[in-house]
């Protein structure tokens, strides 16, 4: 079943066009950050040849707050990473080792927690907040955050978990270690492949989140995506600078796509596909 | 039988109560500020609540706000219009994805890394892919309406501003960004498939496509399943790119359930109502989801 050469240059084709369908559009963002304003929107489009320049990132540091707001975006996103691995990889461990069939069903309730729409959640949270006065602080956004994170990762470390032999920890078991410390000492440092994965997945989704930062945080806790959108509907419409703040907030899907996809696919998949 | 007893007992405590500890912080975390808030949401749908009433006042409506969710006509065409959404982009998303499995899952360096820069779009901020397209899509200076006027188009105000390209160009976006995702659950799903069966169709001298449309595509039916309720769900929840891109015009053209209930709460802060909506998304999105498991249970059998 050798491919014919007709075949091969029709596959080439097909494969360069999806490669520039999906990535003419983050080009398009990378290059008109480094654009001046009239060539930005030349009509026809310049591609390949415009003058450089660092201007819209002069601009994006200095005029607008894009520092304060790639602070803000860290702080949450660590706040709910640290969060979510500290309460989901103890619970993705229990789910996973326990013989009670009440344990094991637990994980389903997770993960229809995963799949319970934003805006349903974010109407009564925002009263709740608002009643015990923690809107416009980091902490309401992390806790929201983290419900969805770490109900992730329950579910990705419960599969994980489960591939990993469990005769190491019953070896501990028998040598008089506690489950606590069986997983500590013995599971914990085996894992380390799998912790990564789901955190890489919930560093991304906390770090694009929208929607609960529109509604929870304060012009003082304003994070990068809210911060573009900010400085974009302005006075005036500054594309070059909406741009260079995007490069920003696009730095860790490119750092994960590129040198971390191993993971990040591992995480893509056994969260999805595994019951 | 007192052994046992005590055998099940001590495993209880001992084991269990072990398990148990590990499980407790996220049980009560979980309770505190997931169930709580959406126990709390159920009993604001049944009040008439404003949140720029200076006295703040609730009354109770009972099951009111259901009532009048079922009969307003911009909450039924906005059902219509998440229907449209959802049904193009993950009809679209499945057939792209499994194309670009079959594409791109050679083992070959070249495909390795075509398949790592294609991760970027999901990875992405929503919000960004959606000003990165309302810009290509730009009348003025976009590129795709620029283009599509030299092949001859007319694209008038530019497609997320006339009334029947609005659709077609959020659907194209959410494409985009989440294509790639199907090609990884199928790329997995192609790699756990056995090989004895494509080596006796070779024996019998089947042809690529007999054996890709008589065992690969049968056999791929769970991981089909899975990846069409899961994308479902996700499709469900859109928000930022028509926020950044459309704002859920022109007109409604593409005002989503999720959108609506949004402008519900947040811009005219009629909080019962959009609770109750929300309710209503919740008990869609959950039934989905036990479908979801139920798939994934059988799948482990």
């Amino acid at each position: 079943m050798k491919k014919t050469l007709l075949e091969k240059i029709i596959l080439t084709v097909l494969t360069i066009l999806v490669v520039l369908f999906f990535m003419i559009p983050i080009y398009w963002l990378i290059t008109t950050s480094f654009k001046f304003g009239r060539e930005a929107f030349a009509i026809p489009p310049k591609w390949f040849v415009f003058d450089f320049t660092l201007k819209n990132y002069y601009e994006a540091l200095t005029q607008v707050k894009t520092t304060r707001f790639i602070l803000n975006s860290v702080i949450i996103t660590t706040g709910a990473t640290l969060l979510s691995l500290v309460l989901g990889v103890p619970a993705g461990y229990a789910i996973a080792r326990s013989r009670s069939r009440l344990l094991n069903i637990s994980s389903y309730f997770f993960l229809l927690l995963l799949m319970v729409p934003p805006v349903a959640m974010l109407i009564p949270f925002y009263l709740i907040m608002r009643d015990v006065q923690l809107l416009g602080t980091y902490a309401a956004v992390i806790i929201l955050d983290t419900v969805f994170d770490a109900s992730f990762v329950v579910w990705m470390m419960r599969s994980y978990f489960s591939d990993v032999p469990r005769e190491m920890e019953e070896a501990a078991l028998v040598d008089g270690a506690s489950h606590l410390g069986a997983f500590l000492k013995v599971a914990l440092p085996l894992s380390v492949p799998g912790i990564v994965a789901s955190a890489l997945y919930v560093i991304i989704y906390s770090w694009n989140d929208f929607l609960f930062a529109l509604m929870l945080t304060s012009p003082k806790t304003k994070t990068i995506p809210l911060g573009i959108l900010a400085s974009f509907s302005a006075v005036e419409i500054g594309w070059g600078r909406m741009a260079a703040m995007s490069v920003f907030a696009i730095i860790p899907a490119v750092i994960i796509s590129l040198f971390l996809n191993r993971y990040f696919v591992q995480g893509l998949t056994l969260g999805a596909t595994k019951g | 039988m007192n052994k046992s007893i005590a055998l099940s007992i001590r495993r209880f405590f001992i084991e269990d109560g072990a398990y148990l500890v590990m499980l407790a912080p996220l049980l009560i975390f979980v309770v505190l500020v997931a169930i709580y808030p959406l126990l709390f949401s159920f009993r604001i749908s049944l009040f008439e609540y404003r949140l720029t009433d200076p006295n703040q006042t609730q009354t109770f409506v009972g099951l009111q706000n259901f009532v009048r969710a079922f009969s307003d006509q911009v909450v039924i065409s906005s059902l219509k219009t998440t229907l449209v959404y959802v049904a193009g982009t993950v009809s679209l998303e499945l057939l792209l994805g499994l194309g670009l499995a079959l594409l791109l899952g050679a083992e070959t360096q070249i495909a390795r890394v075509i398949r790592s820069f294609l991760l970027m779009p999901m990875a992405l901020p929503p919000l960004v892919v959606g000003l990165v397209w309302k810009a290509l899509y730009n009348a003025d200076f976009g590129v795709i309406p620029y283009y599509l006027k030299l092949a001859g188009f007319n694209v008038g105000r530019g497609p997320l501003a006339e009334l029947n390209l609005a659709m077609p160009a959020v659907i194209l976006i959410d494409v985009w960004q989440w294509t790639p995702l199907l090609m990884v659950i199928f790329l997995a799903g192609l790699k756990s498939l056995p090989t004895e069966p494509y080596e006796a169709a070779i024996v019998d001298g089947a042809s690529r496509w007999q054996s890709f449309f008589y065992i690969t595509l049968p056999l791929l039916k769970p991981t089909f399943l899975i990846a069409l309720l899961l994308r479902t769900m996700q499709s469900f929840k859109v928000f930022d790119t028509i926020y950044a891109t459309t704002g859920g015009g022109p007109g409604s053209q593409t005002t989503v359930l999720n959108f609506h209930i949004y402008t519900v709460g947040m811009t005219f802060f009629q909080m019962g109502y959009a609770a109750a909506l929300a309710n209503i998304l919740l008990v869609v999105v959950a039934i989905l989801s036990i479908l979801y498991i139920m798939v994934l249970e059988r799948q482990q059998l």
